[in-house]
Protein backbone atom coordinates (compact mmCIF):
# COMPACT_ATOMS: atom_id res chain seq x y z
CA UNK A 1 0.00 0.00 0.00
CA UNK A 2 0.98 3.55 -0.97
CA UNK A 3 1.72 6.18 2.52
CA UNK A 4 2.86 9.47 1.76
CA UNK A 5 4.84 11.12 4.14
CA UNK A 6 4.84 15.13 3.81
CA UNK A 7 7.73 17.24 5.15
CA UNK A 8 6.29 20.35 6.93
CA UNK A 9 8.15 23.39 6.96
CA UNK A 10 7.54 26.31 8.88
CA UNK A 11 8.39 29.64 8.93
CA UNK A 12 8.85 30.83 12.39
CA UNK A 13 6.45 28.15 14.19
CA UNK A 14 3.74 28.55 11.52
CA UNK A 15 2.88 26.20 8.67
CA UNK A 16 3.65 27.56 5.56
CA UNK A 17 1.06 27.09 2.44
CA UNK A 18 2.95 25.14 0.20
CA UNK A 19 2.61 22.19 2.89
CA UNK A 20 -0.75 22.72 3.21
CA UNK A 21 -0.88 22.01 -0.56
CA UNK A 22 0.41 18.49 -0.16
CA UNK A 23 -0.91 17.33 2.73
CA UNK A 24 -4.42 18.73 0.71
CA UNK A 25 -3.46 16.83 -2.38
CA UNK A 26 -2.60 13.71 -1.00
CA UNK A 27 -5.75 14.07 0.84
CA UNK A 28 -7.23 14.14 -2.31
CA UNK A 29 -5.68 10.96 -3.72
CA UNK A 30 -7.35 9.30 -1.34
CA UNK A 31 -3.43 7.99 0.03
CA UNK A 32 -2.53 7.12 3.57
CA UNK A 33 -0.60 10.62 4.57
CA UNK A 34 1.64 11.36 7.42
CA UNK A 35 4.14 14.14 8.01
CA UNK A 36 6.88 15.31 10.29
CA UNK A 37 7.35 18.09 11.47
CA UNK A 38 10.31 19.59 12.61
CA UNK A 39 11.57 23.11 14.50
CA UNK A 40 11.45 25.23 17.89
CA UNK A 41 8.23 25.81 19.31
CA UNK A 42 6.15 23.74 16.60
CA UNK A 43 4.75 21.30 18.69
CA UNK A 44 1.02 22.98 18.70
CA UNK A 45 1.00 23.09 14.92
CA UNK A 46 0.70 19.80 14.50
CA UNK A 47 -3.24 19.43 15.08
CA UNK A 48 -3.07 21.88 11.94
CA UNK A 49 -1.10 19.16 10.04
CA UNK A 50 -3.87 16.94 11.54
CA UNK A 51 -6.47 18.89 9.90
CA UNK A 52 -5.00 18.80 6.58
CA UNK A 53 -5.14 15.05 6.87
CA UNK A 54 -1.80 13.61 8.50
CA UNK A 55 -2.97 10.82 10.52
CA UNK A 56 0.29 11.00 12.48
CA UNK A 57 3.02 13.85 12.96
CA UNK A 58 6.11 12.60 13.57
CA UNK A 59 7.75 15.72 15.64
CA UNK A 60 10.99 17.32 16.59
CA UNK A 61 10.69 20.41 18.58
CA UNK A 62 13.95 21.78 20.19
CA UNK A 63 15.33 24.75 20.58
CA UNK A 64 18.38 23.27 18.53
CA UNK A 65 15.95 23.62 15.82
CA UNK A 66 15.08 26.61 15.09
CA UNK A 67 17.13 27.16 12.14
CA UNK A 68 17.04 24.51 9.33
CA UNK A 69 20.28 22.29 9.02
CA UNK A 70 20.83 19.78 6.60
CA UNK A 71 22.90 17.38 8.41
CA UNK A 72 19.41 16.89 11.62
CA UNK A 73 16.57 16.99 8.52
CA UNK A 74 18.00 14.88 6.73
CA UNK A 75 18.54 12.34 10.14
CA UNK A 76 15.03 13.10 11.55
CA UNK A 77 13.58 12.68 7.71
CA UNK A 78 14.81 9.39 7.86
CA UNK A 79 13.51 8.62 10.84
CA UNK A 80 10.28 8.91 10.05
CA UNK A 81 9.95 6.96 7.26
CA UNK A 82 11.39 4.17 8.56
CA UNK A 83 8.89 4.34 11.30
CA UNK A 84 6.12 5.58 9.02
CA UNK A 85 7.13 2.96 6.29
CA UNK A 86 5.93 5.34 3.78
CA UNK A 87 6.46 4.60 0.46
CA UNK A 88 6.60 8.01 -0.77
CA UNK A 89 7.82 11.53 0.88
CA UNK A 90 6.86 14.75 -0.43
CA UNK A 91 8.49 17.85 0.08
CA UNK A 92 7.82 21.23 -0.94
CA UNK A 93 10.24 23.04 -3.61
CA UNK A 94 11.15 25.76 -1.47
CA UNK A 95 15.08 26.73 -0.47
CA UNK A 96 14.83 24.04 1.83
CA UNK A 97 13.22 21.16 0.28
CA UNK A 98 15.67 21.64 -2.68
CA UNK A 99 18.71 21.11 -0.12
CA UNK A 100 17.12 18.40 1.61
CA UNK A 101 15.45 16.47 -0.95
CA UNK A 102 18.91 15.48 -2.89
CA UNK A 103 20.21 14.62 0.57
CA UNK A 104 17.00 12.33 1.91
CA UNK A 105 17.01 10.66 -1.60
CA UNK A 106 20.54 9.63 -1.33
CA UNK A 107 20.73 8.58 1.98
CA UNK A 108 17.73 6.26 1.51
CA UNK A 109 19.54 4.95 -1.63
CA UNK A 110 16.96 6.27 -4.37
CA UNK A 111 16.53 8.92 -7.20
CA UNK A 112 14.34 12.19 -6.93
CA UNK A 113 12.65 14.11 -9.01
CA UNK A 114 12.61 17.75 -8.30
CA UNK A 115 10.80 21.24 -9.40
CA UNK A 116 7.36 19.45 -10.09
CA UNK A 117 5.02 21.71 -11.49
CA UNK A 118 1.95 18.32 -12.14
CA UNK A 119 1.75 14.82 -10.48
CA UNK A 120 -0.50 11.80 -11.24
CA UNK A 121 -0.28 9.15 -8.52
CA UNK A 122 -1.18 5.63 -9.22
CA UNK A 123 -0.23 3.96 -5.76
CA UNK A 124 3.61 4.05 -6.13
CA UNK A 125 3.02 4.57 -9.43
CA UNK A 126 4.44 8.27 -10.38
CA UNK A 127 4.53 10.48 -13.27
CA UNK A 128 5.41 13.72 -13.07
CA UNK A 129 6.07 16.81 -14.69
CA UNK A 130 8.94 18.95 -14.87
CA UNK A 131 9.91 22.48 -16.10
CA UNK A 132 13.76 22.05 -17.14
CA UNK A 133 16.09 23.95 -19.94
CA UNK A 134 15.19 27.09 -18.42
CA UNK A 135 11.51 26.09 -18.61
CA UNK A 136 11.94 25.71 -22.47
CA UNK A 137 11.02 22.01 -22.01
CA UNK A 138 8.73 20.43 -20.00
CA UNK A 139 9.92 16.48 -18.74
CA UNK A 140 7.30 13.85 -18.55
CA UNK A 141 9.27 11.78 -16.22
CA UNK A 142 8.84 8.69 -13.78
CA UNK A 143 10.78 6.78 -11.57
CA UNK A 144 13.00 3.22 -13.23
CA UNK A 145 13.81 1.41 -10.42
CA UNK A 146 11.43 0.06 -7.24
CA UNK A 147 12.12 2.40 -3.85
CA UNK A 148 10.94 4.44 -2.17
CA UNK A 149 9.43 7.81 -4.02
CA UNK A 150 11.12 11.25 -3.34
CA UNK A 151 9.15 14.30 -4.71
CA UNK A 152 10.01 17.73 -4.19
CA UNK A 153 6.83 19.75 -5.39
CA UNK A 154 6.68 23.34 -6.46
CA UNK A 155 4.53 25.87 -4.22
CA UNK A 156 0.94 26.43 -6.49
CA UNK A 157 0.82 22.83 -7.92
CA UNK A 158 -2.13 21.60 -5.92
CA UNK A 159 -4.74 24.24 -4.05
CA UNK A 160 -4.47 24.22 -0.29
CA UNK A 161 -8.23 22.63 0.66
CA UNK A 162 -9.93 23.95 3.93
CA UNK A 163 -8.90 22.05 7.10
CA UNK A 164 -11.41 20.23 9.34
CA UNK A 165 -10.87 19.96 13.48
CA UNK A 166 -8.76 17.44 14.25
CA UNK A 167 -6.48 15.89 16.96
CA UNK A 168 -2.95 14.71 16.09
CA UNK A 169 -1.32 11.49 16.93
CA UNK A 170 1.79 12.81 17.43
CA UNK A 171 5.34 10.78 17.79
CA UNK A 172 8.08 12.19 19.04
CA UNK A 173 11.43 11.87 17.59
CA UNK A 174 14.61 11.65 19.20
CA UNK A 175 17.17 14.00 18.73
CA UNK A 176 20.27 13.11 16.52
CA UNK A 177 23.64 14.03 17.40
CA UNK A 178 24.46 17.43 15.66
CA UNK A 179 26.69 17.26 12.76
CA UNK A 180 28.93 20.30 13.93
CA UNK A 181 30.97 20.43 10.13
CA UNK A 182 28.51 23.03 8.51
CA UNK A 183 26.61 24.69 11.24
CA UNK A 184 24.01 27.60 10.71
CA UNK A 185 25.19 30.59 12.78
CA UNK A 186 22.08 32.81 11.99
CA UNK A 187 20.05 34.17 9.51
CA UNK A 188 20.94 37.41 8.09
CA UNK A 189 17.38 39.00 7.62
CA UNK A 190 17.08 41.09 4.24
CA UNK A 191 13.60 40.95 4.51
CA UNK A 192 11.11 43.63 6.09
CA UNK A 193 8.58 41.38 7.63
CA UNK A 194 6.25 41.68 4.59
CA UNK A 195 3.97 38.92 2.84
CA UNK A 196 6.17 36.09 2.30
CA UNK A 197 6.63 35.63 -1.74
CA UNK A 198 5.49 32.10 -1.78
CA UNK A 199 2.59 32.30 0.57
CA UNK A 200 1.29 35.60 -1.00
CA UNK A 201 -2.65 35.48 -3.48
CA UNK A 202 -1.37 38.31 -5.21
CA UNK A 203 2.28 39.56 -5.99
CA UNK A 204 3.86 42.90 -6.92
CA UNK A 205 7.11 42.64 -9.09
CA UNK A 206 9.39 45.11 -9.90
CA UNK A 207 12.68 45.32 -12.72
CA UNK A 208 14.83 47.73 -13.99
CA UNK A 209 12.30 50.19 -15.37
CA UNK A 210 11.98 51.37 -11.88
CA UNK A 211 15.55 53.02 -12.47
CA UNK A 212 16.79 53.41 -8.81
CA UNK A 213 15.89 52.36 -5.02
CA UNK A 214 13.53 55.35 -5.17
CA UNK A 215 11.65 53.72 -8.05
CA UNK A 216 12.16 50.75 -5.64
CA UNK A 217 10.23 52.48 -3.11
CA UNK A 218 8.01 54.62 -5.37
CA UNK A 219 5.71 51.09 -5.93
CA UNK A 220 5.29 49.61 -2.90
CA UNK A 221 2.49 51.57 -1.79
CA UNK A 222 1.14 49.54 -4.58
CA UNK A 223 1.70 45.98 -2.93
CA UNK A 224 0.93 47.40 0.74
CA UNK A 225 -2.42 48.40 -0.56
CA UNK A 226 -3.20 45.12 -2.51
CA UNK A 227 -1.80 42.90 0.28
CA UNK A 228 0.85 41.69 -1.96
CA UNK A 229 4.21 40.35 -1.85
CA UNK A 230 6.47 42.31 -3.47
CA UNK A 231 9.42 40.75 -5.61
CA UNK A 232 11.43 42.08 -8.00
CA UNK A 233 13.45 41.33 -10.86
CA UNK A 234 17.11 39.80 -10.50
CA UNK A 235 18.37 42.90 -12.55
CA UNK A 236 16.67 44.72 -9.21
CA UNK A 237 18.58 42.66 -6.69
CA UNK A 238 21.98 42.49 -8.43
CA UNK A 239 21.98 46.14 -8.45
CA UNK A 240 21.51 46.23 -4.79
CA UNK A 241 17.78 47.66 -5.12
CA UNK A 242 16.00 44.84 -3.16
CA UNK A 243 17.32 41.42 -1.41
CA UNK A 244 18.01 38.78 -2.44
CA UNK A 245 15.01 37.36 -0.76
CA UNK A 246 12.93 38.81 -3.91
CA UNK A 247 13.93 37.57 -6.54
CA UNK A 248 12.01 35.89 -8.91
CA UNK A 249 13.03 33.49 -11.64
CA UNK A 250 14.77 30.26 -12.06
CA UNK A 251 17.46 31.27 -9.36
CA UNK A 252 15.45 32.67 -7.59
CA UNK A 253 12.29 31.99 -6.23
CA UNK A 254 9.02 30.21 -8.01
CA UNK A 255 6.08 31.62 -7.33
CA UNK A 256 2.45 31.14 -8.39
CA UNK A 257 -0.22 33.55 -7.10
CA UNK A 258 -3.35 34.38 -8.47
CA UNK A 259 -2.07 37.84 -9.22
CA UNK A 260 0.91 38.41 -10.60
CA UNK A 261 2.04 42.47 -11.13
CA UNK A 262 5.56 42.78 -13.55
CA UNK A 263 6.35 46.34 -13.23
CA UNK A 264 9.05 47.59 -15.56
CA UNK A 265 10.56 44.25 -16.22
CA UNK A 266 11.41 43.21 -19.52
CA UNK A 267 10.48 39.64 -18.85
CA UNK A 268 13.75 37.37 -19.96
CA UNK A 269 13.37 33.67 -19.63
CA UNK A 270 14.50 33.43 -16.30
CA UNK A 271 12.14 35.79 -15.04
CA UNK A 272 9.33 33.89 -17.14
CA UNK A 273 10.52 30.78 -15.42
CA UNK A 274 10.28 31.86 -12.20
CA UNK A 275 5.97 33.58 -12.63
CA UNK A 276 4.60 32.08 -15.61
CA UNK A 277 2.90 29.70 -13.57
CA UNK A 278 0.76 32.74 -12.03
CA UNK A 279 -3.00 32.37 -12.86
CA UNK A 280 -3.19 36.47 -14.08
CA UNK A 281 -0.22 38.47 -15.26
CA UNK A 282 -0.54 41.50 -15.64
CA UNK A 283 2.28 43.70 -16.96
CA UNK A 284 3.59 47.38 -17.19
CA UNK A 285 6.16 48.37 -19.64
CA UNK A 286 6.76 51.00 -21.80
CA UNK A 287 8.11 49.26 -24.68
CA UNK A 288 5.40 47.70 -26.60
CA UNK A 289 7.29 45.03 -27.60
CA UNK A 290 8.77 44.08 -24.46
CA UNK A 291 9.04 39.74 -24.25
CA UNK A 292 6.77 40.30 -21.17
CA UNK A 293 3.43 41.02 -23.01
CA UNK A 294 3.52 37.69 -24.77
CA UNK A 295 2.46 35.99 -21.39
CA UNK A 296 0.50 39.00 -19.70
CA UNK A 297 -3.40 38.58 -19.87
CA UNK A 298 -3.53 42.47 -18.96
CA UNK A 299 -0.59 44.48 -20.74
CA UNK A 300 -0.51 48.67 -20.19
CA UNK A 301 1.87 49.90 -22.43
CA UNK A 302 2.93 53.23 -20.61
CA UNK A 303 5.14 54.77 -18.47
CA UNK A 304 5.36 52.92 -14.76
CA UNK A 305 5.83 56.23 -12.96
CA UNK A 306 2.46 57.47 -14.43
CA UNK A 307 0.67 54.23 -14.11
CA UNK A 308 1.25 53.07 -10.67
CA UNK A 309 0.24 56.25 -8.59
CA UNK A 310 -3.24 56.01 -10.85
CA UNK A 311 -3.52 52.30 -9.54
CA UNK A 312 -2.91 52.69 -6.19
CA UNK A 313 -5.34 56.03 -5.80
CA UNK A 314 -7.89 53.26 -7.72
CA UNK A 315 -7.27 50.68 -5.47
CA UNK A 316 -7.44 52.70 -2.58
CA UNK A 317 -10.70 53.38 -3.36
CA UNK A 318 -12.08 49.89 -4.24
CA UNK A 319 -10.68 48.68 -0.97
CA UNK A 320 -12.33 50.92 0.93
CA UNK A 321 -15.98 50.83 -1.06
CA UNK B 1 43.15 25.30 -1.00
CA UNK B 2 42.85 22.59 -3.40
CA UNK B 3 39.92 23.02 -5.22
CA UNK B 4 37.49 20.44 -7.66
CA UNK B 5 34.76 22.13 -9.74
CA UNK B 6 32.35 20.07 -11.37
CA UNK B 7 31.76 21.04 -14.67
CA UNK B 8 28.66 19.78 -16.83
CA UNK B 9 28.67 20.76 -20.60
CA UNK B 10 24.83 21.41 -21.43
CA UNK B 11 23.01 22.43 -24.59
CA UNK B 12 22.88 26.19 -24.84
CA UNK B 13 19.86 26.82 -23.63
CA UNK B 14 19.22 30.38 -24.94
CA UNK B 15 18.85 29.62 -28.36
CA UNK B 16 15.64 27.74 -30.03
CA UNK B 17 15.20 24.54 -28.92
CA UNK B 18 12.54 22.41 -30.66
CA UNK B 19 10.68 19.22 -29.50
CA UNK B 20 9.54 16.53 -32.48
CA UNK B 21 7.93 13.25 -31.04
CA UNK B 22 9.04 13.65 -27.56
CA UNK B 23 12.42 14.67 -27.81
CA UNK B 24 14.66 17.39 -28.93
CA UNK B 25 15.62 18.22 -32.38
CA UNK B 26 19.47 17.57 -32.64
CA UNK B 27 20.06 20.05 -35.52
CA UNK B 28 21.25 23.22 -34.40
CA UNK B 29 21.80 22.19 -30.69
CA UNK B 30 25.46 24.17 -29.27
CA UNK B 31 26.95 22.95 -25.95
CA UNK B 32 28.43 25.27 -23.32
CA UNK B 33 29.61 25.02 -19.81
CA UNK B 34 26.75 25.08 -17.80
CA UNK B 35 25.96 28.61 -16.74
CA UNK B 36 26.38 27.68 -12.81
CA UNK B 37 29.35 26.00 -13.59
CA UNK B 38 31.33 28.60 -14.29
CA UNK B 39 29.91 30.87 -11.26
CA UNK B 40 32.08 27.96 -9.72
CA UNK B 41 35.13 28.02 -11.47
CA UNK B 42 35.63 31.63 -10.55
CA UNK B 43 34.32 31.16 -7.06
CA UNK B 44 37.43 28.31 -7.16
CA UNK B 45 40.19 30.81 -8.89
CA UNK B 46 38.92 33.12 -6.21
CA UNK B 47 39.40 31.44 -3.41
CA UNK B 48 43.11 30.02 -4.23
CA UNK B 49 43.94 34.25 -4.61
CA UNK B 50 42.48 34.39 -1.76
CA UNK B 51 43.55 31.70 0.52
CA UNK B 52 47.35 32.49 -1.90
CA UNK B 53 48.13 28.48 -2.65
CA UNK B 54 46.59 25.82 -3.95
CA UNK B 55 45.32 24.82 -7.39
CA UNK B 56 41.81 24.60 -9.32
CA UNK B 57 40.73 20.60 -10.86
CA UNK B 58 38.10 20.38 -13.11
CA UNK B 59 36.25 17.51 -13.43
CA UNK B 60 33.48 16.49 -16.15
CA UNK B 61 32.13 12.82 -16.48
CA UNK B 62 30.41 13.45 -20.40
CA UNK B 63 30.85 12.95 -24.11
CA UNK B 64 33.80 13.30 -26.42
CA UNK B 65 32.78 16.85 -27.16
CA UNK B 66 33.14 18.03 -23.45
CA UNK B 67 36.30 18.12 -23.37
CA UNK B 68 35.70 21.31 -25.30
CA UNK B 69 34.18 22.34 -21.45
CA UNK B 70 37.25 21.75 -19.53
CA UNK B 71 39.69 23.42 -22.05
CA UNK B 72 37.26 26.65 -22.14
CA UNK B 73 37.61 26.48 -17.52
CA UNK B 74 41.10 25.82 -18.36
CA UNK B 75 41.53 28.84 -20.09
CA UNK B 76 39.70 30.80 -17.32
CA UNK B 77 42.45 30.00 -15.44
CA UNK B 78 42.25 25.93 -13.84
CA UNK B 79 45.29 24.21 -13.17
CA UNK B 80 44.35 20.83 -14.75
CA UNK B 81 41.36 18.80 -15.92
CA UNK B 82 39.73 15.28 -15.58
CA UNK B 83 37.72 14.26 -18.21
CA UNK B 84 35.64 10.92 -17.33
CA UNK B 85 34.57 9.55 -21.08
CA UNK B 86 32.98 6.03 -21.46
CA UNK B 87 29.86 5.64 -22.97
CA UNK B 88 28.51 3.32 -20.10
CA UNK B 89 27.53 6.81 -18.25
CA UNK B 90 25.00 7.55 -21.30
CA UNK B 91 21.63 7.89 -19.98
CA UNK B 92 22.82 8.95 -16.47
CA UNK B 93 20.65 10.54 -14.28
CA UNK B 94 21.73 12.69 -11.72
CA UNK B 95 21.97 9.95 -9.19
CA UNK B 96 24.01 8.20 -11.82
CA UNK B 97 26.63 11.04 -12.18
CA UNK B 98 26.84 10.97 -8.61
CA UNK B 99 27.96 7.95 -8.50
CA UNK B 100 30.14 8.08 -11.06
CA UNK B 101 31.69 11.07 -9.22
CA UNK B 102 32.09 9.99 -5.64
CA UNK B 103 33.88 6.96 -7.20
CA UNK B 104 36.47 9.30 -8.81
CA UNK B 105 36.65 11.11 -6.06
CA UNK B 106 36.75 8.59 -3.22
CA UNK B 107 40.85 7.96 -3.65
CA UNK B 108 41.82 12.23 -4.32
CA UNK B 109 42.40 14.81 -2.09
CA UNK B 110 40.71 17.81 -1.69
CA UNK B 111 39.96 20.58 0.50
CA UNK B 112 36.70 21.62 -1.48
CA UNK B 113 34.26 20.20 -4.03
CA UNK B 114 32.39 23.18 -5.96
CA UNK B 115 29.43 22.66 -8.18
CA UNK B 116 26.59 24.47 -10.06
CA UNK B 117 23.39 24.99 -8.01
CA UNK B 118 21.85 23.14 -10.75
CA UNK B 119 22.91 22.22 -14.49
CA UNK B 120 20.98 24.12 -16.95
CA UNK B 121 19.82 21.05 -19.02
CA UNK B 122 18.56 19.01 -16.19
CA UNK B 123 17.57 21.70 -13.48
CA UNK B 124 17.68 19.21 -11.19
CA UNK B 125 20.07 20.82 -8.75
CA UNK B 126 20.67 17.35 -7.45
CA UNK B 127 24.24 15.84 -7.76
CA UNK B 128 26.05 18.11 -5.87
CA UNK B 129 24.35 17.01 -2.32
CA UNK B 130 23.58 13.60 -3.71
CA UNK B 131 27.60 13.26 -3.81
CA UNK B 132 28.32 14.96 -0.95
CA UNK B 133 26.28 12.01 0.65
CA UNK B 134 27.92 9.14 -1.27
CA UNK B 135 31.33 11.06 0.30
CA UNK B 136 30.04 11.33 3.78
CA UNK B 137 30.70 15.27 3.56
CA UNK B 138 28.80 18.34 4.78
CA UNK B 139 27.41 19.95 1.89
CA UNK B 140 25.74 23.97 1.66
CA UNK B 141 23.79 24.70 -1.48
CA UNK B 142 22.60 27.95 -3.42
CA UNK B 143 25.39 29.81 -1.81
CA UNK B 144 25.44 33.64 -2.59
CA UNK B 145 28.66 34.99 -0.84
CA UNK B 146 32.02 33.85 0.69
CA UNK B 147 32.33 35.89 4.11
CA UNK B 148 35.46 34.09 4.72
CA UNK B 149 38.03 31.56 3.87
CA UNK B 150 41.13 29.77 4.91
CA UNK B 151 42.48 26.60 5.21
CA UNK B 152 40.29 24.06 6.37
CA UNK B 153 37.46 26.37 7.26
CA UNK B 154 34.81 28.77 5.46
CA UNK B 155 31.99 30.76 6.38
CA UNK B 156 29.56 31.08 3.98
CA UNK B 157 26.31 32.28 2.84
CA UNK B 158 23.35 30.17 1.57
CA UNK B 159 20.44 31.68 0.18
CA UNK B 160 17.82 30.66 2.68
CA UNK B 161 14.09 30.85 2.13
CA UNK B 162 13.57 33.56 5.27
CA UNK B 163 16.89 35.58 4.33
CA UNK B 164 20.48 34.73 4.03
CA UNK B 165 22.17 31.52 6.15
CA UNK B 166 25.38 32.09 7.85
CA UNK B 167 27.12 28.74 7.66
CA UNK B 168 30.30 27.88 9.13
CA UNK B 169 31.76 25.12 7.43
CA UNK B 170 34.24 22.40 8.01
CA UNK B 171 36.23 21.37 5.10
CA UNK B 172 36.49 19.18 3.10
CA UNK B 173 32.66 19.54 1.54
CA UNK B 174 30.86 19.87 -1.44
CA UNK B 175 29.66 23.51 -2.31
CA UNK B 176 26.59 24.63 -4.24
CA UNK B 177 26.99 28.33 -6.22
CA UNK B 178 24.02 30.61 -6.86
CA UNK B 179 24.93 32.40 -9.99
CA UNK B 180 24.59 35.64 -8.08
CA UNK B 181 27.55 35.03 -6.42
CA UNK B 182 30.19 36.25 -9.10
CA UNK B 183 30.17 37.41 -12.41
CA UNK B 184 32.81 34.83 -14.27
CA UNK B 185 35.74 35.72 -16.29
CA UNK B 186 36.15 36.16 -19.85
CA UNK B 187 39.21 33.63 -21.02
CA UNK B 188 42.11 36.02 -21.82
CA UNK B 189 44.04 35.02 -25.10
CA UNK B 190 46.99 34.40 -22.90
CA UNK B 191 44.71 32.25 -20.84
CA UNK B 192 43.45 30.26 -24.01
CA UNK B 193 46.84 29.37 -25.50
CA UNK B 194 48.42 28.27 -22.39
CA UNK B 195 44.87 25.81 -21.91
CA UNK B 196 46.11 24.16 -24.90
CA UNK B 197 49.32 22.79 -22.79
CA UNK B 198 47.67 21.84 -19.29
CA UNK B 199 47.06 18.78 -18.45
CA UNK B 200 43.92 16.68 -19.17
CA UNK B 201 43.69 13.57 -18.31
CA UNK B 202 40.81 11.27 -19.96
CA UNK B 203 39.94 8.25 -17.53
CA UNK B 204 37.30 5.69 -18.83
CA UNK B 205 34.33 3.54 -16.33
CA UNK B 206 37.33 0.93 -15.71
CA UNK B 207 40.27 3.36 -14.67
CA UNK B 208 37.83 4.52 -12.05
CA UNK B 209 36.99 1.70 -10.41
CA UNK B 210 33.91 2.24 -11.43
CA UNK B 211 30.89 -0.61 -11.76
CA UNK B 212 28.61 -0.08 -15.19
CA UNK B 213 25.76 -1.43 -12.98
CA UNK B 214 25.92 2.06 -10.91
CA UNK B 215 25.76 4.25 -13.97
CA UNK B 216 24.28 5.20 -17.29
CA UNK B 217 20.76 3.40 -18.13
CA UNK B 218 21.14 0.88 -15.78
CA UNK B 219 22.27 2.95 -12.68
CA UNK B 220 20.00 5.63 -13.04
CA UNK B 221 16.83 5.92 -10.73
CA UNK B 222 14.79 8.08 -12.79
CA UNK B 223 13.93 8.39 -16.42
CA UNK B 224 12.42 11.15 -19.25
CA UNK B 225 9.49 9.51 -20.28
CA UNK B 226 9.21 12.34 -22.79
CA UNK B 227 9.72 15.68 -23.78
CA UNK B 228 6.49 18.24 -24.21
CA UNK B 229 6.65 21.68 -25.46
CA UNK B 230 5.47 23.88 -22.59
CA UNK B 231 2.38 25.16 -22.33
CA UNK B 232 2.28 28.49 -24.16
CA UNK B 233 0.37 31.44 -22.50
CA UNK B 234 -1.77 32.93 -24.98
CA UNK B 235 -1.04 36.38 -24.69
CA UNK B 236 -3.72 38.86 -23.59
CA UNK B 237 -5.03 42.03 -23.51
CA UNK B 238 -3.00 44.64 -24.16
CA UNK B 239 -3.83 48.37 -23.81
CA UNK B 240 -1.89 51.51 -25.23
CA UNK B 241 -3.20 54.80 -24.89
CA UNK B 242 -3.04 58.02 -22.05
CA UNK B 243 -2.19 56.07 -19.03
CA UNK B 244 -5.04 57.34 -16.99
CA UNK B 245 -7.72 55.46 -19.37
CA UNK B 246 -5.37 52.50 -20.12
CA UNK B 247 -5.23 51.68 -16.17
CA UNK B 248 -8.77 52.31 -15.49
CA UNK B 249 -9.43 49.35 -18.34
CA UNK B 250 -7.00 47.49 -16.68
CA UNK B 251 -8.83 47.68 -13.72
CA UNK B 252 -12.39 47.20 -14.96
CA UNK B 253 -11.11 44.15 -16.20
CA UNK B 254 -9.92 42.84 -12.66
CA UNK B 255 -13.31 43.88 -11.50
CA UNK B 256 -15.60 42.23 -14.14
CA UNK B 257 -13.99 39.91 -15.94
CA UNK B 258 -11.22 38.21 -13.51
CA UNK B 259 -13.02 39.15 -10.83
CA UNK B 260 -9.78 39.53 -8.34
CA UNK B 261 -12.06 41.35 -5.75
CA UNK B 262 -14.79 39.29 -5.40
C1 LIG C 1 21.74 31.78 -15.54
C2 LIG C 1 20.87 33.00 -15.41
C3 LIG C 1 19.91 33.02 -14.42
C4 LIG C 1 19.06 34.13 -14.29
N1 LIG C 1 18.11 34.10 -13.32
C5 LIG C 1 17.24 35.14 -13.25
C6 LIG C 1 16.18 35.13 -12.29
O1 LIG C 1 16.04 34.19 -11.48
N2 LIG C 1 15.32 36.16 -12.26
C7 LIG C 1 15.42 37.23 -13.11
O2 LIG C 1 14.58 38.13 -13.05
N3 LIG C 1 16.42 37.28 -14.01
C8 LIG C 1 17.34 36.27 -14.09
N4 LIG C 1 18.36 36.36 -14.98
C9 LIG C 1 18.57 37.64 -15.68
C10 LIG C 1 17.67 37.87 -16.88
O3 LIG C 1 18.29 37.29 -18.02
C11 LIG C 1 17.47 39.37 -17.13
O4 LIG C 1 18.72 39.99 -17.29
C12 LIG C 1 16.70 40.11 -16.04
O5 LIG C 1 15.52 39.40 -15.69
C13 LIG C 1 16.32 41.49 -16.52
O6 LIG C 1 15.71 42.21 -15.50
P1 LIG C 1 14.71 43.40 -15.83
O7 LIG C 1 13.57 42.90 -16.64
O8 LIG C 1 14.39 44.05 -14.54
O9 LIG C 1 15.62 44.43 -16.63
P2 LIG C 1 15.64 44.83 -18.16
O10 LIG C 1 15.74 43.65 -19.03
O11 LIG C 1 16.64 45.90 -18.27
O12 LIG C 1 14.17 45.44 -18.41
C14 LIG C 1 13.73 46.66 -17.92
C15 LIG C 1 12.35 46.93 -18.54
O13 LIG C 1 11.79 48.11 -17.99
C16 LIG C 1 11.12 48.82 -19.02
N5 LIG C 1 11.04 50.20 -18.60
C17 LIG C 1 12.05 51.11 -18.48
N6 LIG C 1 11.58 52.29 -18.03
C18 LIG C 1 10.24 52.14 -17.85
C19 LIG C 1 9.19 53.00 -17.42
N7 LIG C 1 9.43 54.28 -17.04
N8 LIG C 1 7.94 52.52 -17.39
C20 LIG C 1 7.67 51.25 -17.77
N9 LIG C 1 8.61 50.38 -18.18
C21 LIG C 1 9.89 50.84 -18.23
C22 LIG C 1 11.96 48.59 -20.25
O14 LIG C 1 11.17 48.76 -21.42
C23 LIG C 1 12.42 47.14 -20.05
O15 LIG C 1 11.52 46.23 -20.69
C24 LIG C 1 19.21 35.26 -15.14
C25 LIG C 1 20.19 35.24 -16.13
C26 LIG C 1 21.01 34.13 -16.27
C27 LIG C 1 22.05 34.14 -17.35
N1 LIG D 1 28.17 14.72 -15.63
C1 LIG D 1 28.62 15.61 -14.74
N2 LIG D 1 29.94 15.84 -14.63
C2 LIG D 1 30.42 16.74 -13.74
N3 LIG D 1 29.64 17.47 -12.93
C3 LIG D 1 28.30 17.29 -13.01
C4 LIG D 1 27.72 16.35 -13.90
N4 LIG D 1 26.37 16.40 -13.74
C5 LIG D 1 26.13 17.34 -12.80
N5 LIG D 1 27.29 17.88 -12.34
C6 LIG D 1 27.45 18.95 -11.33
O1 LIG D 1 26.27 19.00 -10.53
C7 LIG D 1 25.59 20.25 -10.70
C8 LIG D 1 24.09 20.05 -10.63
O2 LIG D 1 23.64 19.14 -11.61
P1 LIG D 1 22.13 18.60 -11.66
O3 LIG D 1 21.94 17.69 -10.51
O4 LIG D 1 22.01 17.91 -12.98
O5 LIG D 1 21.25 19.82 -11.59
C9 LIG D 1 26.12 20.79 -12.03
O6 LIG D 1 26.01 22.20 -12.08
C10 LIG D 1 27.57 20.31 -11.99
O7 LIG D 1 28.36 21.15 -11.17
Amino acid sequence: MAKILVVAEVKGTEIKKPTLELLSHAKSLNIDTEAVLIGDGVSEQAGILAGYGARKVYLADDSSLGLYNTASSTALVLDAVKQSEASQVWLSASELGRDLTPRVAARLGVGALTDLTKLEVDGDEITAYRPSMSTKVIQKCGFAKEGIRVLCIRAGAFDAADAEPATADVVNLSLPEQDIRALVKEIVTESTGEVDLQEAEIVVSVGRGVKGPEGVDFVRPLAQVLGAAYGSSRAVCDAGWAPHTAQVGQTGKVVAPDVYFAIGISGAIQHLAGMSGSKLIIAINKDPDAPIFKVADYGIVGDLFKVVPILIEEFKKIKEA
Amino acid sequence: MNIIVLIKQVIDVELNLRIKDGALVEDGLNYVISSWDETAIEAALQLVETVGAGEVTLITIGPERASDALRKGLAMGADKAVHVLDSAFDGSDSFAYARGLAKLLETREYDLILAGKQAQDTDAGLTPSMLAEFLGLPQVTNIVKVDQAEEGKMVLHRKGDHGNEVIELTLPAVVSVNDSLNEPRLASLRGIMQAKKKPMETMDLAAIGGDASLVGESGRQTKIISLLEPEARQAGKKFEGSEEETSKQVIDLLLNEAKIFA
